[in-house]
């Protein structure tokens, strides 16, 4: 979760989060490159006397101008492009997790690949007294997922719109009823991560957090033991 | 009889103002174009910004089509002594040479106007009129913040639940605390 005046992301839970951050710091190198280029021509444009009105066609210039810009959108759409099919490649799973929006909760269905039901749980929002703080963020029951395997996510919604988000994870999935929508997880490391509703599904929209922790293998098989 | 002398002196002004002249410098499609101003009798003397023969005077183009003034005769006769050596030429006269031909002179129109004043000033006011609205609605619309924000039982409580969550262990909160001896790192 975000701390306290935190403005940058925050850190992965997955592998794919890691690739968005490096994408991001790496397209933002570039975008603070061109920036500071446009800043320094744009003052030394404002404070200098003379200008040249009569500067017209200068064909070398616009030349540059155009193919600079072109080449350094090429050198960002590559690994763009790359990190979009890669999040596309639904190989091999060993997990299916079935998440079902309802108004306004979130259960979730794990499943083998062969359909067969591990478990089923329903997470509410706790009551802010109940919270201990974590206000708008704690559930009576959580989902929880192994690390390091993955797990094949279905989206879908039982009534309205609502999306599935957990921005550590660098996951989010609109639940659309009479629509499954896949996402791909692998998380790396054991943590809590928590997420919100991102589709406006009714009053109490706000107030149906989601709760996912990572465990190690046994102690997934030890929780499923348990319910 | 005083209607007909009326229309009779617009249609006479009129004519002053957009006299249709054939343009000396083409039969093209805007050769019955009406562009020569009545510039009266000052001489025409470039080709100006445009090659309109009026009065135009910038930065960008110092050199006016035309004169500013109309020639006097003490004006002809500096004209006549200008043809000769200029060191002859006085400072008055030159000035009154230049007087004569420009409106003003480069410094003049480059001085500054003061023009950033005002508009300092009506940003400014704007701006603080952004303010005050903002203070209004924090006042009167507002709600206050949360207990969980305010109260510090309840942030410490979250604080515990981060730090047992691992939340952002690599670069945030996490990282700052030594699980092995459950504590701040110093």
């Amino acid at each position: 979760m975000m701390s306290w005046g935190q403005l940058g992301f925050q850190d992965a839970g997955s592998y794919f989060m890691e690739e968005f951050i490096y994408f991001h710091d790496f397209t933002m190198m570039i975008i603070l490159g061109v920036l500071s280029y446009v800043v320094v021509f744009l003052i030394l444009g404002l404070i200098s006397g003379w200008v040249d009105s009569g500067f017209v066609e200068g064909q070398l210039i616009e030349f540059m101008w155009t193919i600079f810009p072109a080449l350094i959108l090429i050198q960002i759409a590559f690994p763009s492009l790359l990190l979009l099919y890669l999040i596309e490649d639904f190989s091999k799973s060993f997990l299916v997790c079935k998440v079902i929006g309802h108004q306004w909760y979130w259960s979730y269905e794990i499943k083998t690949e062969s359909s067969e039901l591990l478990a089923s749980v329903d997470c509410y929002m706790l009551p802010r007294e109940d919270a201990f703080g974590m206000r708008l963020l704690l559930t009576d029951e959580f989902l929880m997922l192994p690390i390091n395997v993955p797990v094949r996510i279905l989206v879908t919604s039982d009534d309205v719109i609502h999306s599935w988000t957990l921005p550590s994870l660098g996951i989010k999935g609109d639940a659309v009823p009479g629509r499954l929508n896949q996402l791909n997880l692998t998380l790396n490391r054991k943590a809590m991560f928590y997420g919100q509703c991102s589709e406006i599904c009714g009053a109490n929209h706000s107030f149906m957090p989601i709760m996912l922790m990572g465990v190690y293998s046994w102690e997934f098989f030890a929780w499923l033991d348990r319910l | 009889m005083a209607s007909k002398m009326a229309l009779s002196r617009s249609f006479r002004l009129w004519g002053r103002a957009l006299v249709v002249q054939r343009r000396s410098m083409g039969t093209g499609p805007l050769g019955y174009f009406p562009s020569r101003l009545d510039i009266g009798k000052r001489e025409v003397v470039g080709f100006g910004l445009t090659g309109e023969e009026c009065y135009v005077e910038d930065v960008h183009s110092p050199f006016p089509a035309i004169r500013f003034k109309e020639d006097t005769a003490e004006i002809a006769m500096l004209r006549e002594k200008e043809k000769g050596d200029w060191k002859k030429l006085t400072v008055p006269e030159r000035k009154e040479l230049y007087r004569a031909s420009f409106a003003q002179t480069l410094t003049e129109m480059e001085a500054p106007t003061g023009e950033w004043k005002p508009i300092l000033g009506v940003t400014l006011f704007l701006s603080s009129l952004g303010i005050w609205f903002y203070l209004w609605m924090r006042k009167f619309v507002y709600d206050d913040l949360p207990e969980t924000m305010t109260n510090e039982e309840l942030v410490k409580d979250q604080i515990r639940f981060m730090i047992e969550g691992r939340t952002n262990p690599v670069q945030g909160l996490a990282s700052n605390y030594d699980y092995e001896k459950g504590q701040w790192k110093k």
